[in-house]
């Protein structure tokens, strides 16, 4: 096993045997999302609920309601097309079926009619999953009234849902939130270890430096992967909110956050002395940026100044970064934007790490 | 013990100053290979300063260090790979087991010693899997000692390395330290303890200022300054000092801590002229003493403090 490896694990050690430390980069984003999951979450059920508008009102879209009602995947909530609509835009149902007037008088003739379905292509797999099952309802209606002609057809529309649910909103965030910490928590240690003179010990050894900032950055960045994997699992298995995008570019934004972060972390502890130091000014650093970065509630919440306070906060970006990516998010600025000043967070703190950074 | 060829380590008016602090003003000392050197001082007389420059942990403001022939500011990363060090405070990843530090440092190392036999060499069997955390303050210390020895070094640096360390660990870290150099290992180390830097120093320097005071062996050292020896008894009214200057052989008369202190050149005489005294004024000196004079003398004589204040 070579150094850096040996240093790495060495730090992985260190980390998972500090208890405070373990909380902080583990539990405490894990409850978030139960806490919120709960409160925000409403059917934690895994369910997809759907609107159901009957504008047809004969024995036929009955029985295609009670057809929708028994398949125990779906909730059904029933209204008109408008309040339904507006539901779906506000993320509570991720689809509708409308049951046009007409239906029954058509069935009843055996001529061709349809009924349409409202999904949002961009949230494929819930759409997916409502298509299949309005098909199968449909050729199972056709077998039975019709003897297999198809009378009833699906007509599918569309409609972008602009606003994803609650829980789809902080599952992303709190996972910005979790790499924020992570980053930021960093300088602790490193100011623990300067302060104790482990870094000096180290130092009159012929170890390169580089190294071990290097097992520090490594160690760090698989810690990053497992909180995403450990939150996003959370938010799907428990919420039941899936990750729409690109897993690629999403595990790139993670990394390139926690790299941003850990940058400020190292940028602190170049600066910071005293472990009680660095305890504090870390807090005062990341409590801002936690109830200001839109993580808990949507960045257009927040009053005129705190939005402008906020934009300055590279969590802002990361977090809005992820929820483009993971649950089609409303953005706040545009994809682009976000990697460039992520960017330029990473660059600029580790400049001014590497220039003031002291091993003693 | 013997010098030969060209010196392990070479200091030539070596400075350093922290602001106004002169912690190293001037000093000049050679040790050679195989040799044990200690540097004495009372508290902020710069000894670990003097260290870790040579260590390469810290910068020289001026003067020349070679270690093993090579300039220690610009042969770093080569002379760390053949030194051995152990700081004056410990210094260790407080959540890793012994097992664990001694694996690691040895990675950092292209040669290194198996663990097992660092942790037999400081007796540390028991706590081979305890937290570093978990040791007592002397387990530390043996661990800190471990990990110098971690490269199997030629030249190994020891800043107080037997301070917290009680009676008995201290004389094992002796005969390890004398068992080091039966194997030509060369080593600098630091104490406040005269009986350890009698007993493993070839040589020393003693530091106050920045500046050293002396250097040479421990006899040399006090037979530069004393060439007498003392005959001391509880001080009595009954014998004044002055008196007591003009006895045969006596040099100087004073009295320390309620005890007269007369040194002189010729001891027997002294006795027998002092007893002859006593005899007549019919009366017994009580805690009559003969004492060869000690470097703890040489260093009180040359700082006017004592080595541990
Ligand atoms: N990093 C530093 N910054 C400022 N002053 C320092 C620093 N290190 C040492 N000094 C000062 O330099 C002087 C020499 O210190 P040094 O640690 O070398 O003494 P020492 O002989 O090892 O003392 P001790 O026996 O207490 O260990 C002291 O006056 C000390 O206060
Ligand atoms: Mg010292």
């Amino acid at each position: 096993m070579n150094t850096l490896m040996r240093l790495t694990v060495a730090n992985i050690r260190s980390l998972v045997r500090d208890r405070a430390a373990l909380f902080w980069t583990f539990f405490f984003p894990v409850m978030f999302v139960f806490l919120f999951g709960w409160i925000f979450g409403g059917s934690g059920d895994g369910k997809v609920a759907i609107g159901f508008v009957d504008q047809d009102n004969t024995p036929v879209s009955m029985g295609l309601q009670q057809a929708f009602s028994q398949v125990t995947l779906l909730t059904i909530q029933t209204g008109s097309l408008e309040a339904e609509k507006a539901a779906m835009q506000h993320g509570d149902i991720s689809a509708i079926v409308v049951v046009p007037s007409g239906t029954g008088v058509a069935v009843a003739a055996k001529s061709a009619t349809s009924i349409q379905l409202y999904i949002d292509p961009s949230s494929s797999q819930v759409s997916q999953v409502v298509e299949q099952i309005a098909d199968q309802i449909a050729s199972g209606f056709n077998l039975q009234l019709a003897g297999g002609s198809a009378v009833v057809g699906i007509q599918q529309m569309t409609l972008q849902s602009t606003n994803i649910s609650t829980v789809a909103y902080l599952v992303p965030s709190i996972l910005a939130m979790a790499l924020m910490q992570l980053g930021v928590f960093a300088a602790i240690p490193l100011v623990q270890q300067r302060e104790k003179g482990i870094l000096k010990r180290i130092g009159a050894t012929p170890l390169a430096r580089w190294k071990l900032v290097g097992s520090n950055v490594l160690m760090r960045l698989m810690v990053a992967i497992v909180d995403a994997v450990v939150i996003l699992g959370i938010g799907l298995i428990f919420f039941n909110v899936q990750i729409v995008g690109n897993l690629l570019a999403a595990a790139g934004l993670v990394l390139l956050g926690a790299g941003a972060f850990l940058a400020i972390g190292f940028a602190l502890a170049s600066f910071l002395k005293t472990e009680e130091q660095a305890t504090g000014v870390v807090q005062v650093v990341q409590m801002p940026m936690m109830f200001l970065s839109g993580i808990f509630f949507s960045f257009d919440f927040l009053p005129g100044f705190l939005q402008t306070v906020a934009r300055f906060m590279p969590l802002t970006y990361l977090a809005d970064a992820l929820r483009q990516v993971m649950v089609n998010g409303t953005q706040v600025a545009p994809l682009g934007v976000d990697v460039a000043i992520l960017t330029g967070w990473l660059v600029v703190c580790l400049g001014i790490a590497a220039r003031s950074f002291r091993w003693e | 013990m013997t010098q030969s060829g060209e010196p392990v380590i070479g200091v030539a008016n070596l400075c350093k100053c922290y602001g106004d602090v002169k912690a190293v003003d001037g000093i000049s000392f050679q040790v050679g290979r195989g040799e044990v050197f200690g540097l004495l001082g009372p508290n902020g007389a710069g000894k670990t300063t003097t260290i870790e420059i040579l260590e390469g942990l810290r910068e020289p403001d001026s003067g020349s260090v070679t270690v093993f022939g090579m300039d220690v500011t610009r042969h770093a990363p080569s002379i760390k790979q053949r030194i051995g060090v152990q700081l004056q405070t410990v210094s260790l990843y407080p959540r890793l087991t012994v097992t664990e530090l001694l694996d690691l440092f040895g990675s950092f190392y292209a040669h290194h010693l198996p663990t097992k036999q660092l942790i037999d060499a400081v007796d540390l069997g028991e706590r081979a899997k305890a937290r570093s955390m978990n040791l007592s303050g002397g387990q530390q210390q043996r661990l800190s000692i471990a990990l110098a020895l971690v490269n199997d070094p030629e030249l190994i640096f020891l800043d107080e390395p037997t301070t917290g360390l009680d009676p008995q660990a201290r004389r094992s870290l002796w005969d390890l330290i004398k068992g080091l150099q039966g194997r030509g290992k060369s080593i600098l180390m630091t104490t406040h303890y005269m009986e350890e830097a009698a007993e493993l120093c070839d040589r020393v320097a003693i530091m106050d200022h920045g500046h050293i005071l002396e250097m040479g062996t421990v006899p040399e050292l006090i037979g530069r300054r004393f060439k007498e020896r003392a005959v001391f008894f509880d001080t009595s009214p009954k014998l004044p000092v002055e008196q007591l200057g003009k006895l045969d052989g006596v040099t100087r008369a004073a009295v320390e801590d309620g005890q007269t202190v007369l040194y002189s050149r010729d001891v027997a005489g002294t006795i027998g002229a002092l007893l002859g005294l006593t005899d007549q004024l019919n009366i017994d000196p009580h805690n009559l003493g003969i004492r060869q004079a000690t470097l703890e003398d040489v260093f009180l004589d040359l700082t006017g403090r004592a080595l541990r204040d």
